[in-house]
């Protein structure tokens, strides 16, 4: 009997039911969509602001200091301590290793550019020739240049990373070098190099020129780059690829050579924002704190670890991008969560209006109902089990639209730049989050209008509503 | 018909419409509810995203300098007054701060990058920066975390520049992990008394988006043809990136819940003017016109639907407020510009929900229905 009141009831009354049920699931597609975008939005903006660049730098634990001024070095260090390729594999091995998104290794070295063809006196050779701290170089044919080496696609443990990664805002004409030497022509051996925009521009080179860099070694030019910055006068070249550079005194003896290592690290790592437990000092705090704060993903935390893992290196937070980053990523989805609350409340009220008109326009049934003898009880039931059926059908529907529509929004805004890819479409923890919101706010608004119809006398429901 | 107003003004349509919304207190108050609750979300949504680009530019505000002007060539300085102009010409509300350069050697013999300049302006554009205090000593040094390393004194820090020596206050150390941390900062007077050079690079931060930088940025370069001015890329690009996204998120956002909000407020109304069918029918039975009750019904609802968005308005600036205040630690003061928007789209609600039944009840005998069928 009880089945087949509730059958003929959703058979019967389909306009009644469509509209308590578009109401529900309207809200829950609402509902699910703000929610799955709320959840994704901190890994979509993390990705976002990935365009500033490394948020963690490892440098050599220094015994020299940088005389840097505008990106220039000024006096560049010759010797000095470097951190080895080898090293960087320990990055693989601290505990928020799959937290590193990006790597880039970095080794420059300043040098001299001759510019003028000193043998003709003309104005300028277009085989121009690199020399690396060779001080013979030092006369007014020449002006510094720093050649920097890079990793530009290199296979890191999962990832394949490198400068282009974490410099997005560097544009690129041609192409990256391949990490490789290439079949020379002009020289011993080759390289594919690229030079910055602005030195290009100076030496009148192009994609396609080459240079000559040291005696033997030919740079050919695949790519000119512009990234308005001091990198713009620089030549960029594949750090796997130089051998051991000669050192050269006043006389052209030469007294020993430099390995190829590495100057500097930036390290884009996922982290949480920093709060005022990531700013205390990790020795200072009691073993079980320590271990709290080892084991949270704070910038501090991440660069503690790789200090630990690498012996002699420093690293430290870039706090114009970490303390920044973790501010705005703080703000939008904190905006996000705030307006998904909104829209919870709203269309809980109004999901929770319709049910209580749909409930209001069937007092007539009521009143009939219990004038046959059907107990107070019994309706209740009734009433809930049909409401509870359409919240749980309209939540489930509006979960599937909500989703579609979240990923579909997520998909057109953050389009074309590998952010639009977050997670599955279908987050499963939200199908059972939003029904049971569904079926909460569906019986809660249906109750007053239940409770007020069994309260009234059913002669006098049924006497005044024909 | 119009006899039979004028004979009994008691029936009047004002008469009719207060009636008809007291007699059926419950039933209008779940209207007006419905109303308030659509206008009160539509005024918090439009009210925070009318403002989100503000809120978004100044929290971008932090990260710094977005402009930076140097001097091209070594040797050669800043026309006098440059400052001045420069703050002119990139308006009022921008950040500027002055930076000179010199290599000067510290008491260990280890060369190190001194820089001078405005400590005042730089705690404002670089709040980043780490530091037990801002220095206000005319003679105070602050050290780089990493050139502090090559101090043998930090208190009295001794520097030579060109054979000059000096002895300066030190003012704690100072830590960004960047090359800020290898550097020496001292105020922009005592520097260029000691080394004779003045600023040779100007940071600036142009408030607003890329649009704002592009703006300031011609208007520099043309009234400083012989500078360099770059903008840093990253930066400008990145907040407008990410500024254009979180808006069109809003959008998307505001527009969905909007949607939602409307159609259920829709639903409910609809329903509640569904079931005065037999007000409809008697009204038809004495003689009412279709176009009096239409107006009788749109009338009502406009009245509920205007008294939604006063309370609606006021509610939903209070929420916009609120969450402003909660997520970005300022205020969303209310606006005005929002309130025809919000009128609008609760009268369509309120028209649709009075016209949709109206339709339906219209092919409707008044006798049958009448009768109770």
């Amino acid at each position: 009997m009880f089945f087949r009141l509730l059958w003929e009831s959703f058979r019967r009354q389909r306009r009644r039911k469509a509209l308590a049920g578009l109401a529900i699931l309207l809200g829950t597609t609402a509902v699910t969509a703000m929610l799955a975008l709320a959840t994704t939005i901190g890994d979509r903006i993390h990705k976002e602001l990935a365009v500033y660049g490394a948020n963690i730098v490892i440098s050599p634990k220094a015994d020299l200091l940088d005389v840097k001024i505008g990106g220039v070095d000024i006096k560049p260090s010759t010797g000095g301590s470097y951190l080895h390729e080898s090293d960087l594999k320990k990055l693989q091995t601290i505990f928020w290793a799959n937290n590193i998104t990006g790597v880039s290794p970095e080794f420059s070295m300043a040098g001299r550019m001759l510019v003028r063809n000193t043998a003709t006196g003309g104005p300028f050779d277009p085989h121009v020739i690199w020399h690396w701290n060779d001080l013979r170089m030092e006369s007014p044919e020449t002006f510094p240049v720093t050649a920097t080496g890079y990793w530009f696609h290199h296979p890191f443990g999962q990832l394949v990373t490198g400068a282009p990664q974490l410099h997005p805002w560097w544009k690129l004409q041609g192409r990256w070098p391949v990490e490789r030497s290439i079949p020379s022509i002009h020289a011993e051996e080759a390289q594919e190099i690229v030079l910055g925009s602005a030195l290009a521009k100076r030496l009148g080179l192009k994609i396609g020129d080459w240079i000559s860099m040291g005696k033997e070694i030919e740079g050919d030019i695949v790519g000119i780059v512009n990234t308005g910055d001091a990198t713009d006068q620089q030549i960029l070249y594949p750090l796997d690829a130089l051998a051991p550079i000669p050192q050269f005194d006043t006389n052209g003896k030469q007294v020993g050579q430099v390995p190829i290592d590495i100057s500097r690290v930036d390290v884009s790592a996922r982290t949480k924002p920093e709060d005022a437990f990531a700013r205390k000092d990790p020795d200072t705090l009691s073993p079980q704190q320590h271990e709290i704060w080892y084991c949270r993903p704070y910038a501090n935390s991440i660069a503690y670890q790789i200090r630990e893992a690498i012996p002699g290196a420093q690293a430290e937070q870039v706090r114009r991008v970490e303390q920044n980053e973790g501010n705005v990523l703080e703000r939008i989805s904190g905006l996000m969560w705030l307006i998904s609350a909104a829209a919870l409340l709203a269309a809980g009220f109004a999901v929770s209006a319709a049910m209580a008109t749909a409930i209001l326009e069937r007092r007539a049934e009521i009143g009939l109902m219990r004038s046959l003898g059907a107990s107070k009880g019994a309706i209740a039931f009734l009433f809930y089990a049909e409401t509870g059926l359409l919240a749980i059908f309209a939540g489930t529907v509006g979960y599937l639209f909500g989703s579609g529509l979240a990923a579909w929004l997520g998909a057109r805004i953050f389009a074309g730049d590998g952010a639009a890819t977050v997670g599955p479409v279908l987050n499963p923890v939200l199908l059972p989050v939003v029904v049971a919101l569904a079926l909460i706010v569906a019986i809660a608004g249906s109750t007053p209008s239940i409770r007020t119809s069994l309260e009234m006398d059913p002669s006098a429901i049924l006497r005044a509503d024909a | 018909m119009t006899d039979r107003t004028t004979h009994k003004p008691q029936l009047s349509f004002i008469g009719m419409l207060r009636r008809s919304l007291v007699h059926r207190r419950a039933r209008s108050l779940s209207a007006l509810v419905a109303l308030t609750v659509s206008a009160a979300v539509a005024t918090a949504l439009l009210t925070l995203y009318a403002d989100l680009n503000a809120k978004l530019h100044k929290e971008f505000r932090n990260f710094g300098a977005n402009v930076v002007v140097t001097v091209p060539t070594s040797g050669s300085v800043l026309p006098p007054n440059a400052l001045a102009d420069i703050q002119k010409t990139a308006g009022s509300d921008a950040l500027i701060a002055p930076f000179g350069y010199a290599v000067a050697t510290t008491d260990r013999g280890t060369s190190v990058v001194v820089a001078g300049t405005d400590f005042g302006a730089v705690e404002r554009l670089d709040s980043w920066w780490q530091l037990p205090h801002w220095p206000t000593a005319p003679d105070a040094a602050l050290l780089g975390d990493r050139a502090a390393n090559f101090i043998a004194d930090e208190h009295a820090v001794k520097l030579t520049y060109a054979g000059r020596a000096i002895t300066l206050a030190g003012a704690g150390r100072l830590k960004t992990g960047g090359d800020e941390d290898s550097r020496i900062y001292i105020p922009m007077p005592a520097f260029t008394k000691w080394t004779g050079i003045g600023p040779t690079v100007i940071e600036i931060q142009i408030p607003g988006g890329a649009a704002a930088v592009e703006a300031a940025l011609t208007r520099l370069r043309a009234q400083f043809p012989a500078l360099q001015i770059q903008p840093v890329r990253q930066l400008v690009e990145g907040e407008s990136r990410i500024v254009d996204r979180t808006h069109s998120l809003m959008y998307g956002s505001v527009l969905l819940i909007a949607l939602t909000v409307a159609v259920s407020v829709l639903a409910t109304l609809s329903a509640s003017v569904l079931e005065r069918r037999r007000d409809f029918a008697l009204m038809k039975a004495l003689g009412g016109s279709q176009t009096q009750l239409m107006a009788m019904f749109l009338l009502e609802a406009l009245v509920l639907a205007l008294a939604g968005v006063v309370l609606g308005y006021i509610a939903g600036s209070a929420a916009a407020w609120g969450i402003s205040q909660a997520n970005f630690h300022t205020a969303t003061l209310p606006r005005l510009s929002v309130l025809p928007l919000v009128l609008l789209l609760n009268v369509a609600i309120a028209a649709l929900a009075a016209f949709f039944p109206v339709r339906v009840l219209r092919g409707l005998q008044p006798a049958a229905l009448l009768k109770g069928e």
